[in-house]
């Protein structure tokens, strides 16, 4: 009983998470402008959306600056918890709060804190401010999620790869980064999902033209409004389930790797 | 070893984060002349009621996705553990797809010919409505969208995950032992759950709490969409700052920071309620 | 006398101000099997990182061969390193992690799997190559580190406490399998444990060590019969320390009472610590001997008995094969010979 309650909790709440989006994808193939009233089956809207160069070209701004994001603060973040995990307690404490600061200000103080820093140092905004700001507050998940892995890594195994001959560099290369892998894919990953949800910082931060997709729909939702967004958002949502089903096939397979690991040490 | 590695992280933190937020202090105490002043505080007294309206909708949807987020976050974890990541899958979803799309999506269920409506049309309840109420013009909707109450969904719908990730986070790292311990000590599972379950997931309840909280005050894109934009919240004050006819970003600073300042003194008060134990507590997505 | 191999002078490190390391001076021989013991904190693990080029001395000199290492780097040195915790590398599978050391010095590839062989023939690992050593059991994994350390052909293995993680009977098998390891390939080793009895089993010599200096160094024998302070004497097996007098040579008084003793070049009325092992004390008729005392507790050990038997100033700790009933009077019987007597230190307080 209890359990059908539970199951019943759960039911509740996950319609009340998808109703909106399948609702707004069953009207992506409305033969209608209507968002409420359906009237026939049709692929219009779909054709007409990869007509629209302004959206065809914001999804294009969008991807480049999630990935030039992505690669630049993996590599700087991924360093960065390199280095902080090398440091004292304190400068480590300075660190971490400062890094802290991106994820726990709202999106709009930090929008607006980037935009007044671009102008006054008088950069146009555009591609750079976008990336910038994308950047800074993508670089902090990196960190966190490259942290751990550096914690779990043995004290020693950095040593000990010195100890055997290896430089350090050599050290880095060949023993701490295949170690913390999981965790920078893992930030990279999520650098770049952050990086094209994003609105609010982009909103403050875009220029006129090469607007990302995400301020292209803002200014649509805020005029007239057409199906075509349905139909974006239907391809964005299977983009992500994708997404989302090779992450959650990579990380299963992972742990059935790790659970596989004692039975065979059992066998001998 | 290698702290410099560091360092160059750290000139970037300098630059793109603490110098920003000295800027806007900057700015909050300048007049648009560029002199040192008060007068950006003084102003924003018109502003109290958009304030007051804004934390309390903020608050409302905090305490909403709490009260919704918890029970699923502790059901989530007591699934076995196959499903726990399924179920992980299904919350997250829709956190990946874009925000404003998310939102849009609530304006065709809202609307006033929306599909509530629709449906309260097809079941008779409108016209039972005007039976009933007698009004001077028979109503043909319930006015949904463009209503606080709309602002507050589109909060919840949105945060909602901000609010379940850590609280979950928190339940499945607590030892299976200490609960067991507890029954083993005799306590009922009631007692079990508001003794033992419950502290011990107060750090994961803060940063929800926080997480939730602090993106719902300051939000300017659910007021528009939902809410009609005919009552600001305080996003939409320092948006028409910033980028709306108002431009004034010096205002819009003073009101920043005031808003970092009252969230900061929510936080510090929500902060006492933890006992400290937890530091590293919900983190985070 | 075979040639020193690797020197210490004068050794000294502070870690933020603090002194961990105070002035350690040891001359290790070429195929010796030296053991630094000491409990913890007392600067064992820093006395091998400092060998190992994992931290340098604020003073002092590390010589290899009469060279002077200080500044040489880890990875440049002929010496390999046991880890505590072994310091495996998870993301490679146990023949990979031997290899790893050969594949950074360019080793060829046929070269690589043949030594990969004998040291897997070594470690008693025949066919584990392709396993991931995150599956593997504690002894398993430690004798991967062995082999890791001992393919690069070292001059020197430091081994940093290996054994601590495995159960008791597993440690006293590695234990001889060390040994047997240290003596077929006369590599010197130098092993740093907290584990008195490990030391005494698989040395040649002991260096006792405690608060950052060196208390002794000998043999295993030399260290546990002729201890050279109470601190020691403690540490090595269970010991009684009495406050005592030594009135002149070869005369000592304790609990009151007068004994004849083999110490000498005390002086007159010199404050002492005396010595005396449990095992060295002999219950007789209370009649028969100097010291008086009630047994107060027994506990059957195993092997012996051990009685602590209350003496009007003092309580002794007595090992005995013989059981004595509690509250019984029995006499407390000591040859000269085991009578040690001690300058009082610091450390012993």
């Amino acid at each position: 009983m209890k359990r059908f309650f539970q199951q019943f909790y759960l039911l509740l709440i996950f319609l009340f998470l998808y109703a909106p989006i399948f609702t707004l994808m069953l009207f992506s193939f409305n033969a209608d402008k209507s968002r409420v009233i359906w009237q026939g089956f049709t692929l219009d809207w779909y054709v007409e959306l990869l007509h629209d160069s302004t959206i065809i070209d914001s999804l294009y701004v969008t991807l480049v600056v999630a990935f030039a994001s992505a690669l630049f603060a993996t590599i700087i973040g991924t360093a960065a918890a390199l280095g902080i995990h090398c440091m004292g307690r304190r400068a480590k404490g300075v660190y971490l709060t400062v890094n802290s600061i991106p994820m726990s200000t709202s999106d709009t103080i930090m929008g607006v804190t980037f935009m007044l820093l671009f102008a006054m140092l008088a950069i146009d905004k555009g591609y750079l401010t976008l990336i910038l700001a994308h950047i800074t507050f993508s670089a902090p998940y990196v960190v966190l999620n490259v942290m751990p892995k550096l914690r779990q890594l043995d004290k020693n195994a950095y040593e000990a790869a010195l100890d055997l001959g290896a430089t350090p560099a050599q050290a880095l290369h060949k023993v701490i980064l295949p170690e913390i892998m999981p965790g920078i894919i893992t930030g990279a990953i999520m650098a770049f999902t952050l990086s094209v949800d994003d609105f609010v910082v982009s909103y403050f931060t875009a220029g006129t033209t090469s607007q990302p997709l995400s301020v292209v729909i803002y200014s649509m939702t805020r005029r007239r409004i057409s199906p075509k967004i349905n139909a974006l958002s239907t391809l964005l949502f299977l983009a992500v389930l994708i997404l989302l089903i090779v992450i959650n096939f990579r990380q299963s397979r992972d742990g059935r790797n790790k659970k596989h690991q004692p039975l065979k040490g059992v066998e001998n | 070893m290698k702290k410099y590695l560091a360092y160059p992280y750290g000139v970037w933190m300098a630059v793109f984060i603490v110098a920003p937020i000295l800027l806007v202090v900057f700015y909050a105490f300048t007049g648009k002349s560029g002199a040192l002043t008060l007068d950006n505080f003084t102003n924003m007294a018109a502003y109290a009621s958009i304030f007051g309206r804004s934390f309390l909708l903020a608050f409302i949807a905090t305490v909403v996705c709490l009260l919704l987020g918890y029970p699923l976050a502790y059901i989530m974890s007591r699934q076995p553990p196959r499903w726990q990541s399924f179920y992980m899958m299904l919350i997250m979803l829709p956190m990946w797809m874009n925000f404003l799309l998310r939102t849009y999506a609530w304006m065709s269920i809202l609307e006033n010919n929306g599909f509530i409506n629709q449906f309260l049309q097809n079941i008779g309840f409108i016209d039972l409505l005007n039976s009933v109420l007698q009004p001077e013009t028979p109503i043909r909707y319930l006015p949904l969208i463009n209503t606080g109450g709309a602002v507050v969904l589109g909060m919840v719908y949105n945060f909602l995950p901000f609010m379940v990730l850590p609280i979950y986070n928190v339940l499945i790292k607590i030892d299976v032992k200490i609960i067991e311990a507890a029954q083993d000590l005799g306590a009922p599972s009631q007692a079990v759950f508001r003794k033992v379950i419950f502290p011990l997931s107060m750090p994961g309840v803060i940063s929800g709490i926080t997480m939730v909280f602090v993106p719902a005050v300051s939000t300017f894109v659910i007021s528009k969409t939902l809410g009609g934009g005919k009552e600001m919240l305080i996003g939409d004050l320092i948006d028409l700052q910033f980028m709306g006819n108002a431009y004034n970003p010096q205002l819009g600073s003073a009101i920043a920071l005031v808003m970092m300042a009252l969230v900061f003194l929510c936080m510090l008060v929500m902060n006492r309620f933890d006992d400290g134990s937890g530091e590293e507590g919900g983190l985070l997505l | 006398m075979e040639k020193c191999l690797i020197e210490l002078k004068g050794i000294e490190k502070e870690f933020d101000g603090e002194q961990v390391l105070k002035g350690i001076s040891l001359s290790i021989r070429n195929r010796e099997f030296v053991t630094l013991l000491g409990p913890s904190g007392c600067g064992k693990t820093t006395t091998l990182r400092i060998i190992g080029g994992f931290e340098t001395p604020t003073r002092g000199d590390v010589l290899f061969e009469g060279s002077r290492l200080n500044e040489i780097p880890p990875y440049k040195r002929e010496i390999n390193t046991v880890f505590q915790r072994y310091a495996l590398f998870p993301h490679l599978d146990v023949s990979e992690n031997i290899a790893f050391g050969l594949r950074i010095r360019k080793v060829k590839e046929a070269e690589i799997q043949k030594k990969v062989r004998e040291m897997l023939e070594l470690v008693g690992l025949r066919g584990f190559e392709k396993r991931e050593v995150t599956s593997l059991s504690g002894g398993q994994q430690q004798r991967v580190a062995i082999a890791r350390a001992l393919v690069m052909q070292p001059r020197v293995l430091l081994l940093d406490e290996p054994l601590g993680a495995l159960d008791l009977k597993l440690r006293k098998d590695m234990q001889l399998e060390l040994k047997k390891i240290q003596q077929s390939t006369g590599i010197t080793f130098i092993y740093v444990t907290h584990d008195q009895e490990e030391a005494l089993t698989m040395s040649d010599t002991v260096v006792v060590m405690n608060h950052g200096a060196i208390q002794q160094i000998g043999s295993p024998t030399d260290i546990y019969n002729e201890p050279v302070n109470a601190f020691v004497a403690d540490f090595i097996g269970e010991s009684n320390i009495i406050d005592g007098v030594m009135l002149r040579d070869e005369l000592v008084r304790f609990c009151g009472q007068d004994f004849e003793c083999v110490d000498r070049g005390f002086g007159e009325n010199a404050p002492v610590d005396v010595v005396i092992r449990p095992e060295d004390i002999k219950l007789v008729f209370p009649g028969d001997a100097r010291l008086q005392g009630v047994v107060e507790s027994i506990v059957f050990k195993g092997v012996h008995y051990e009685m602590m038997i209350r003496t009007e100033r003092f309580t002794f700790m007595v090992h005995s094969t013989l059981a004595e009933p509690v509250g019984k009077l029995v006499g407390l019987a000591v040859v000269p010979f085991d009578i040690h007597i001690m300058h009082k230190t610091e450390a012993a307080q």
